[in-house]
């Protein structure tokens, strides 16, 4: 079994390093992929691992986004001269000023999220249920529509993003460059959330999910745990946030960064499809929904909606519990559960 | 554990679906000419986006069989390759990056909206792409230094200024009262530059100046507001939904202003949808069908008209004629750099200077047309029939303009 192990981070970790000289012409692709991979994640620790169902988790995608894009540009421009118009005057970073922004960028597009997630659970983590549902649902649309009245942000203008500098490399090594970027995220994410799941932290947030009050009857402070859960996933979708403006080069208030309706609604498709409160459900689901979605994208244009819909209906239906779940009904003895084959036989009959 | 082995099956499976996939350079295929665009026929925009859709296709056609592009002695057909990006920029961005990287298109057509092209231009540019757009009108594309980028309708502040500045001259000369409400995106807030320059330069006072929200669906509180100060003028952009959204609120809600003005009247096919209603409305329009501009391929404005709506069954608003233009740049542009390099067609490019049915072109440093103004239409009833007719430029005004509106109660 450990050895198994081995062989399957190895190979994965391999095909992830090699995987853009393998696919050159698909390393934006593969880019998204991690991406998506880092939403689902992270909305399975609460729409999985502790039972919440949040649709707000696009709200710290967007303020990580506009937090990296504001810090790589204010540091060393004004901000509101860059925004302005557009850009009315022409500001060019040098190579070590862009890298200098990018990476400060990142960690407070981390860390802002991450303080934001605090304050707001601490006001909200209450509620439980449909009404947290809603208040989450809430605060992605608030957030896109406060964000389109910010002038110094660029308001419905949009914001453009620093374009890469001119006298390092061509766009082949950008794509590159960010394509490590997002799988050294999609790694770390994965690495810090298996480890969280195997401390204590993953059993309260799993009591929590089933049952609430006995678990707080048990002397846990859940409410810190809920906080700290969601703090975790804000802190790289944050990243993840800041990492996509930079690819995309341009923000829209709606489209890009608060994208409730593409986004946030995938991260949470994406884990069910997968099988949520488990590990690598939203892995998996993150990569079929993918992989299905690019494939309708270019094979049948214009339908991909349609399919989606369909998807959606097809997962509903026949694994409610996701590709994970229904493998683990299907093989359970592959999981380590334990069958007795008697005790099965004597269920069927007594039917 | 066999549920590794299942994922490992798994990763394989992808990884080799990854690398059978072909990845075809696109550029020029046998006698095809490869043209690259992303255009909405799914979300908000896909109205406008098969209207941009139609008129490239329409072009094409026409340039096709009438003889194609000759490059260098050989006769080339153009050919496009279309993705859907679904009204939204973080698409379209990836779109183009997938069109240029994957399909390996070297020359690319625009997306519809000025947002979606404002985020397509940061990737064309930095592959080295040059990209004919036809609307994409926002003022802040020109301002970036883009060299790649050709626009070939007028920018976003000119569509109603003219409005403006004819509203203050029916008043004597004298400042007047602006009431405005402008969609959240970049083309509508281009417009308000250009609405908020003129009120600078006329002196007029801006007393409403409302944001709404995008997916334009009510705008009663801004009207409410507009019944209580009397404005002058009504300034109202938000494509062809906030138009829509206007005019019915505005019929139900009985609002009396002197001057209405607005964007995208023909693309909502305002005329038609609500009649009587909209009469009196002005618009701004890139292109008129009554304009006196000529060219070989399509004749006049008439005639385009004509034959469009002979192939696809309505009327082509000038999204759709300004679509078929940039094919006329493109293949212009070809044939003059006589080269299929894109950096010898950039070049070309940058040199147009042309005209066609839908306007004289000519492309400053940025990229922007500067050869064709803005026209001011007035949607005109007779009895139950309403049509756009020309107001302003006088040279092709068709018909008089009406100010200030009949009121409600009159009409």
């Amino acid at each position: 079994m450990k050895k198994n192990n081995l062989i399957l981070y190895g190979s994965l970790l391999f095909f992830g390093l090699v995987a853009p000289f393998i696919f050159p012409a698909f390393k934006l692709q593969i880019s998204f992929l991690w991406i998506l991979i880092v939403l689902a994640m992270t909305w399975d620790v609460q729409g999985g691992q502790m039972g919440y169902n949040t649709f707000g988790n696009i709200l710290f995608f967007g303020v990580g986004m506009y937090i990296c894009a504001s810090t790589q540009i204010g540091m060393f421009f004004p901000l509101a001269e860059w925004t302005e118009a557009g850009g009315e005057k022409t500001f060019i970073h040098t190579a070590p000023q862009y890298f200098q922004g990018f990476f400060v960028g990142l960690i407070l597009a981390g860390i802002i999220p991450m303080i934001i997630a605090g304050l707001i659970g601490y006001g909200i983590l209450g509620l439980r249920g449909h009404y947290f549902a809603i208040c989450t649902l809430g605060l992605g649309i608030a957030a896109g529509e406060i964000a389109g009245g910010i002038e110094i942000i660029g308001a419905g203008q949009g914001m453009t993003m620093p374009p890469w500098p001119k006298n390092i490399g061509d766009t082949e090594l950008r794509s590159e460059f960010f394509y490590f970027i997002c799988f050294a995220l999609v790694v770390a994410t994965f690495v810090f959330l298996k480890w969280a799941y195997s401390t204590r932290f993953g059993l309260v947030l799993n009591a929590i999910r089933d049952n609430e009050d006995k678990a707080e009857a048990m002397g846990i402070y859940t409410m810190r745990y809920k906080i700290i859960g969601w703090m975790v996933s804000a802190f790289f979708v944050g990243i993840a946030g800041g990492l996509m403006g930079n690819m995309v080069g341009y923000i829209e208030p709606v489209e890009v960064a608060f994208a409730g309706p593409t986004f946030g609604v995938f991260m949470v498709l994406m884990a069910i499809l997968g099988g949520k409160g488990t590990l690598w459900g939203p892995v998996i689901g993150a990569t079929f929904f993918h992989l299905f979605k690019e494939g309708f994208w270019t094979f049948f244009l214009g339908w991909q909606y349609v399919a989606l819909g369909v998807l959606i209906v097809v997962i509903v239906v026949f694994f409610p519990e996701g590709i994970m779940g229904w493998l683990r009904e299907k093989y359970p003895e592959r999981f380590g559960e334990v069958v007795d084959e008697a005790d099965r036989k004597a269920q069927v009959t007594l039917k | 554990m066999k549920i590794k082995n299942f994922i490992i099956t798994f990763v394989s499976a992808i990884a080799l679906l990854l690398s059978t996939s072909t990845i075809s350079l696109a550029k020029v295929v046998g006698d095809k000419i490869i043209l690259g665009a992303a255009v909405s026929l799914t979300g908000k925009y896909s109205t406008n986006g098969e209207h941009t859709k139609n008129g490239y296709n329409f072009a094409v056609d026409r340039i096709n069989s009438m003889g194609g592009v000759k490059v260098g002695g050989k006769t080339y057909k153009f050919d496009i390759i279309y993705y859907d990006d679904e009204s939204n920029s973080g698409r379209a961005a990836q779109l183009a990056e997938r069109l240029i990287k994957q399909d390996g298109v070297q020359y690319m057509l625009g997306p519809y909206s000025s947002g979606l092209t404002k985020a397509i231009a940061p990737v064309t540019e930095e592959n080295k792409i040059p990209m004919v757009e036809a609307n994409g009108a926002s003022r802040s594309l020109f301002t970036k230094g883009y060299k790649y980028l050709f626009a070939v309708l007028s920018a976003a502040n000119q569509y109603l200024e003219v409005a403006i500045d004819l509203a203050v001259e029916k008043n004597g000369g004298k400042p007047i009262k602006i009431a405005m409400a402008f969609e959240q995106d970049a083309f509508s807030q281009d417009v308000r530059i250009g609405v908020v320059d003129a009120a600078k330069r006329t002196g007029s006072k801006i007393t409403i100046d409302d944001k709404l929200p995008k997916e334009l669906n009510d705008m009663a509180a801004t009207l409410a507001k507009v019944k209580a100060t009397k404005p002058d003028v009504l300034v109202v952009s938000g494509h062809s939904k906030g138009a829509l959204t206007a005019i019915r609120q505005i019929a139900e809600m009985k609002v009396d202003v002197k001057m209405l003005a607005m964007t995208h009247c023909d693309a909502s096919k305002l005329a038609k949808q609500h009649g009587k209603n909209s009469e009196y409305a002005l618009c701004a329009a890139q292109w008129h069908k009554s304009l006196s501009y000529k060219d070989k391929f399509f004749g006049n404005g008439m005639k385009y008209d004509k034959e469009f709506k002979a192939q696809y069954g309505y009327n082509p608003p000038y999204q759709a004629a300004e679509s078929s233009a940039a094919l006329l740049v493109w293949k212009d542009a070809f044939e003059r750099a006589n080269s299929l390099d894109k950096d010898k067609v950039r070049d070309a490019l940058a040199k147009t200077d042309m005209q066609t049915f839908y306007g004289n072109i000519k492309f400053s440093p940025a990229g922007q047309n500067i050869a064709k103004p803005m026209v001011l239409f007035q949607v005109r009833c007779e009895g139950d029939k309403c049509e756009n007719k020309v107001v302003a430029p006088t040279k092709w005004a068709a018909a008089e303009l009406v100010h200030p509106i009949p009121k409600w109660s009159d009409r």
